[in-house]
């Protein structure tokens, strides 16, 4: 099984906005994670079933320790929509913690006010 | 309904024979007349033709304009808007629960009073046309999110901004009411959604003791709906191939490990 | 009430109600079987792809209709201006020869 990360990249870039090539990798891993799943979580039933013959058991894990990086929810970053930062992302507004500040100044969040009490 | 007030308009313009234009007399006249008056009189078309049918008639106007004011009045008093219009001007009417059994919970959320307040009274009033108790708005506790950001680099983190974020919640609550008018009216609701207000709502249905008999009945149906969902569903036919799991884990991905 | 008849409860219980009979509170993995797909939540992160001005341009040429992106006439012409002055950007080199004469040159 070849271990390239090009596998799991679109032939055609399917985002908008802000692009990053950090940006599009998440993506991709986001992607795979997606696609991939269902197996994992097969898997994952098998390593924690105990009634299940140790051998299948442990081959299981084997399997899913051999699967792709990128199919691993802990290859996901949350990232900034706008600016690709990786870094203080607000997950309400996929925003980083400048990028908001700035949209919340020019009005373009709903509802977010300068607060003062 | 609104054919009636412009009728009413044009009556008026007939009998009067005004050259001042007519919207100008009326609106001092009746102060208390309603908004959608005027408009329709502006609207109507009689009012230019007079203008120029009769400018000799200017002179003698001006020492008519009690009478016409007192005449106006008159009309004012004798005639009125319909019921449901004149409705509008004050508090939502209400029907009245008459067990109190809730059906149907709906929460408007909005970042702004004015936005919840209006879709409120639109929702009961709404309500009540179609036969609907309806009680609330009950002002729900307000969700504040409150966020402090640097304002630039972390050098300098001892300047920073708050920001806030005011959820503001309405629960009205509909009681004994028919679920298929609950459901046209949260039908009717998202069809007339207003901007900014965001609704969620958690209906009940009740049903009878027998409910498992029903269920059964209903049984053949609900499976012919479900029929083409049913099909999609099973083990792919390249993949079923005559292998079982312990095969498929021996072989495929193992073979590289097992030869080390 | 007696042991044996309680578990017969248990398991009428579960049967009714489709759940799985586990006196002796085995790990299952069952867990993992309830959980959610998490995938289509996490993969709907960034915003995907639109309609673009481009895409617009090229419906409309088969049907002889031209369009105008200022922007890029403003690109290209400034691209036109780098070639002129000399700024333009470097001849792609296609073999491993030419790349490694033209870094000697340095």
């Amino acid at each position: 099984m070849s271990k390239a990360a090009s596998m799991f990249r679109s032939k055609k870039l399917d985002l908008s906005g802000f692009v990053n090539t950090r940006l599009i990798r998440d993506h991709n891993k986001r992607n795979a994670f997606e696609q991939m799943e269902p197996e994992r979580q097969a898997l994952r039933y098998m390593i924690r079933n105990t009634t299940l013959p140790q051998r299948v058991r442990a081959q299981a894990q084997l399997q899913l320790s051999q699967m792709h990086v990128y199919t691993r929810p802990t290859q996901i970053k949350n990232r900034c929509v706008a600016s690709g930062t990786a870094r203080s992302v607000f997950r309400d507004f996929r925003l980083n913690r400048f990028q908001f500040r700035m949209q919340a100044l020019a009005g373009e969040l709903p509802g977010v006010k300068k607060a003062s009490w | 309904m609104f054919s009636y007030t412009t009728r009413s308009a044009i009556g008026v313009g007939k009998r009067l024979r005004v050259p001042v234009p007519v919207r100008s007399l009326s609106s001092p006249s009746l102060p208390n007349a309603p908004s959608p008056e005027p408009a329709t009189t502006t609207q109507a078309g009689p009012a230019p033709a007079l203008a120029t049918g009769s400018p000799d008639a200017e002179q003698p106007s001006e020492p008519r304009v009690k009478e016409w004011s007192q005449r106006l009045r008159a009309l004012g008093e004798d005639t009125r808007l319909p019921r449901s219009v004149q409705a509008i001007y004050s508090r939502p009417l209400r029907r009245k629960a008459e067990y109190g059994l809730p059906v149907c919970d709906l929460q408007l959320r909005s970042y702004s009073v004015q936005n919840v307040e209006f879709f409120a009274d639109f929702a009961i009033r709404a309500a009540y046309y179609l036969n609907l108790p309806a009680s609330g708005p009950v002002p729900l506790p307000r969700i504040v999110e409150r966020w402090t950001v640097p304002r630039s680099n972390f050098v300098h983190k001892k300047s920073q901004e708050n920001f806030e974020r005011i959820t503001l919640r309405r629960l009205i609550q509909i009681k004994d009411g028919n679920p298929q008018a609950v459901q046209a009216w949260l039908a009717f609701l998202r069809k007339h959604a207003f901007y900014g207000v965001g609704m969620k709502a958690n209906v009940w249905e009740h049903d009878s003791l027998d409910v498992a008999k029903s269920m059964d009945a209903s049984l053949p149906e609900v499976e012919k709906t479900l029929r083409p969902h049913l099909e999609q569903f099973g083990q792919r036919h390249d993949n079923s191939a005559d292998r079982s799991i312990f095969d498929v884990l021996d072989s495929d991905r193992f073979a590289e490990r097992k030869n080390l | 009430m007696p042991q044996p008849r309680l578990l017969d409860l248990v398991k009428a219980q579960c049967r009714i109600f489709s759940l799985t009979f586990n006196p002796q509170r085995l790990r299952l993995g069952n867990k993992i079987l309830r959980q959610r797909l998490r995938g289509p939540a996490l993969a709907a992160w960034y915003p995907r792809k639109t309609v673009s001005f481009r895409d617009l341009q090229n419906t409309y040429k088969p049907l002889g209709l031209t369009t105008f992106d200022e922007a890029e006439d403003d690109r290209e012409e400034a691209i036109q201006i780098a070639k002129l002055r000399g700024k333009g950007r470097p001849k792609k080199k296609r073999t491993a020869a030419e790349s490694r004469s033209a870094k000697k040159k340095k």
